[in-house]
């Protein structure tokens, strides 16, 4: 059996982004209800669209910001209110990689002291050891060691995804907690880039929670995948059961909605209607009422429970055992 | 007979950097029918834009020029057309999108105004008149509440309605040619999914001809009707789109096609194309794709290939498809 390394239950983060003291409050509610695990070495997937609460869980989960409500627990290890000054821990063990390697990246700051940075904060080793650990890492992730001694701004997306890589793995986390790293480049170098995570995962046992808006790209990473809506996880499953058999309506829809790359596949699309509604006012019931194709009055009353379906699989989803009728 | 709306011939554009030419585009070949969907693709830094722009001839604030070659548009040759002709042309007979909406559209301007600008310019309308057509328009790419919106800023608009708002915006004259620059590259896809279906409709609806310019492959294929690969500000390969799928002859259309990760597909790893794209300061002699090429030869890093016919409707630069030899240099 594999080991649960992260566990995440109705986690909640509600942002204040209006109200003083005499002003009515107003709050974005970035995650309402998320719960998922990742085992040990697998990867878990999120994936939706733009202001769904990806990137806001995966901060919650390295505490960079605050949970409102909910747990998070690391081996077991509530994580999710910690002060940030037992964090040192969680942040050995969980690392980030984000889109934008440039932007995470100091362009004043040699490679060498990029990836070696973690090292100096987070353990106590010598100089001479950090260095040996610094090229180790250069040529795990497949660049020349001779680029120590440049800086970011001299290379492509792709290396700088590299050296973003390399950052993350050198103080040897359990969890890397990925944040659509290869949305920025091309599929040519994007491919290099999934092709080296997945050879370190296996190398080194890691568990990733891999976030990304691209279904291809997920389902040739994940174990498991959760998709999101407007805060919440709609449907949940592993890889497998996701694609052959989506369940709901939304994740339908998501995965009908990818062009594929093959004009004999060429087919007229049944479009989802109708913009994503806006998280400061999401609608009543489930919130994919409004452009939900099969949605009925009990669907604006009610908030849909997750349910689980079949063992590789659960559905928020009021109707869902009709779907499968039709 | 099937009419070019547009062609370019051997387009040749430059940058001036300290006192120096920079060569981006090296000689671009390209022609687009009527009513025709011709697909621009290649990764980022290889020309597609500039090609664009330079159609426009859109340069101001750069030192973009064009160098050499023609784009005839109806016959007339653009690249000899002075900034007041261009004007004429540009929103009404040949308009353009682009990835960020906000490009073209003005942040202190009602969405109302800015297309009736545009319209009673262009098609000689009343003020009355124009705000019908500027309604009609909006409704036609799926706003449902146009009347409102004409009185709504374009900050108040999701990045879907922004994007229908531009495609109105450069559909209202009914364009015969219509540029599109990664039209849908910064939307979700559920709404690229509404962006692409409108367009295709467009286009059945006027005939217009589009350029579509994208480095998806997934939007390639569901959209165009031949495609142009381009790298290094060249074209290397073009076909019609299902023979370019099922048959691509260059090492790099192939390297690009296999990249991509498909559903369904369960390949452990995925192909790439090692390297990167060659900056234009630095263009490697010979075929500028051979440090990437597993194919390469001896003669690819001396000489660069011609365009060669593989059949009457699919072209390619590279030295594996070349009828005439070349002589290597002795060493
Ligand atoms: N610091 C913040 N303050 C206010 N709102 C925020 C903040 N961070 C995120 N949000 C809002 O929360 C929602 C979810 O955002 P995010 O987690 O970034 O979505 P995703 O990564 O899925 O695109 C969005 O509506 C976003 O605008
Ligand atoms: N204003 C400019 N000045 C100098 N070089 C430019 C300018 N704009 C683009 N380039 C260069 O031209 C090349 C082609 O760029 P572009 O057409 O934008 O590529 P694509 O659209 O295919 O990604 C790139 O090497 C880019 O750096
Ligand atoms: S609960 Fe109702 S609105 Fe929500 S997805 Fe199911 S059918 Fe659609
Ligand atoms: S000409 Fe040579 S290097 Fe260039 S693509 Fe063809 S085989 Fe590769
Ligand atoms: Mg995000
Ligand atoms: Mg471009």
């Amino acid at each position: 059996m594999q080991n649960k390394l992260l566990q995440v239950k109705n986690l909640k983060k509600q942002f204040q982004v209006a109200g003083g003291m005499f002003e009515k409050k107003e709050f974005v509610n970035a995650v309402i209800d998320v719960s998922f695990e990742i085992k040990e070495g697998t990867t878990f997937s999120l994936v939706g669209e733009s202001g769904c609460g990806k990137s806001t869980t995966g901060r919650l989960i390295t505490r960079l910001i605050d949970p409102t409500s909910g747990s998070i627990t690391l081996n077991g290890n509530e994580v999710g209110y910690l002060k940030q000054s037992e964090l040192g821990d969680l942040r050995e063990t969980v690392q980030m990689i984000f889109q934008d390697p440039y932007a995470s990246l100091n362009p004043r700051m040699k490679v060498k002291e990029i990836i070696e940075e973690p090292l100096i904060i987070h353990t106590k080793l010598s100089k001479g050891e950090r260095e040996n650990l610094v090229l180790e890492m250069l040529n795990i992730v497949g660049l020349n060691t001779e680029y120590a001694n440049r800086y970011a701004h001299e290379f492509s997306g792709g290396q700088r995804q590299r050296i973003g890589i390399a950052r993350a793995l050198i103080t040897k986390p359990k969890l890397i907690i990925a944040d659509e790293p290869v949305s920025a480049l091309d599929v040519s170098i994007q491919s290099q880039i999934l092709n080296l995570l997945k050879k370190l995962q296996q190398e080194y046992q890691l568990s990733y929670l891999f976030i990304s808006h691209d279904l291809s790209v997920v389902e040739h990473i994940s174990n498991e995948i959760g998709v999101m809506y407007l805060g919440s996880i709609v449907e949940i499953a592993t890889k497998e059961a996701l694609f052959v058999n989506p369940l709901h309506p939304y994740t339908k829809a998501l995965i009908a909605s990818v062009p594929v790359a093959d004009p004999l596949l060429r087919r007229k699309k049944e479009t989802l209607k109708g913009d994503i509604p806006n998280p400061k006012n999401p609608p009543t019931g489930c919130t994919f009422h409004t452009r939900c194709p099969i949605a009925q009055e009990l669907c604006k009353l009610e908030v849909p429970k997750m349910r689980q379906i079949t063992e590789q699989q659960s559905v928020a989803c009021h109707f869902v055992e009709k779907i499968e009728e039709v | 007979m099937n009419e070019n709306v547009l062609e370019v011939i051997n387009l040749e554009t430059i940058f001036k950097r300290d006192q120096q030419e920079i060569k981006i585009l090296r000689g671009v070949n390209f022609s687009i029918q009527r009513g025709e969907v011709l697909g621009l693709v290649g990764e980022s830094g290889s020309g597609k834009s500039i090609t664009s722009l330079s159609i426009m001839k859109l340069f101001h604030g750069t030192s973009g020029e064009i160098k050499n070659g023609s784009i005839s548009f109806h016959g007339t040759d653009l690249t000899k057309l002075d900034e007041a002709s261009m004007r004429q042309l540009r929103g009404k007979k040949i308009s353009m999108i682009f990835q960020e909406p906000m490009t073209s559209l003005n942040p202190v301007l009602k969405i109302g105004k800015q297309l009736t600008e545009s319209i009673e310019m262009h098609m000689k309308l009343t003020r009355k008149q124009s705000t019908a057509h500027a309604i009609k328009t909006l409704k036609s790419v799926g706003i449902g509440r146009a009347e409102e919106l004409m009185n709504e800023y374009p900050h108040q608009l999701s990045g879907g309605m922004r994007q229908r708002v531009m495609i109105a915006m450069a559909m209202a004259c009914e364009p015969e040619l219509l540029i599109a620059d990664e039209p849908t590259t910064a939307l979700d896809v559920t709404i690229q999914a509404q962006i692409l279906e409108l367009m295709k409709q467009l286009k059945e609806k006027n005939d217009t001809a589009i350029l579509l310019i994208t480095h998806d492959l997934g939007v390639v294929a569901e959209m165009c009707d031949r495609v142009v690969v381009m790298y290094a500000g060249q074209v290397v390969e073009e076909a019609d789109v299902f023979e370019l799928f099922a048959n691509p002859k260059h090492p790099y259309t192939k390297g690009l096609i296999n990249s991509v990760p498909k559903i369904g597909d369960r390949k452990e790893v995925l192909d790439s194309i090692p390297g990167n794209v060659p900056s234009p300061q630095n263009m490697p002699q010979g075929c500028k794709f051979a440090p990437r090429c597993s194919n390469a030869m001896e003669k690819c890093h001396e000489h660069e290939p011609e365009i060669e016919t593989i059949t009457e409707s699919h072209f390619c630069s590279c030295w594996l498809y070349a009828s005439k030899e070349v002589a290597l240099h002795a060493k």
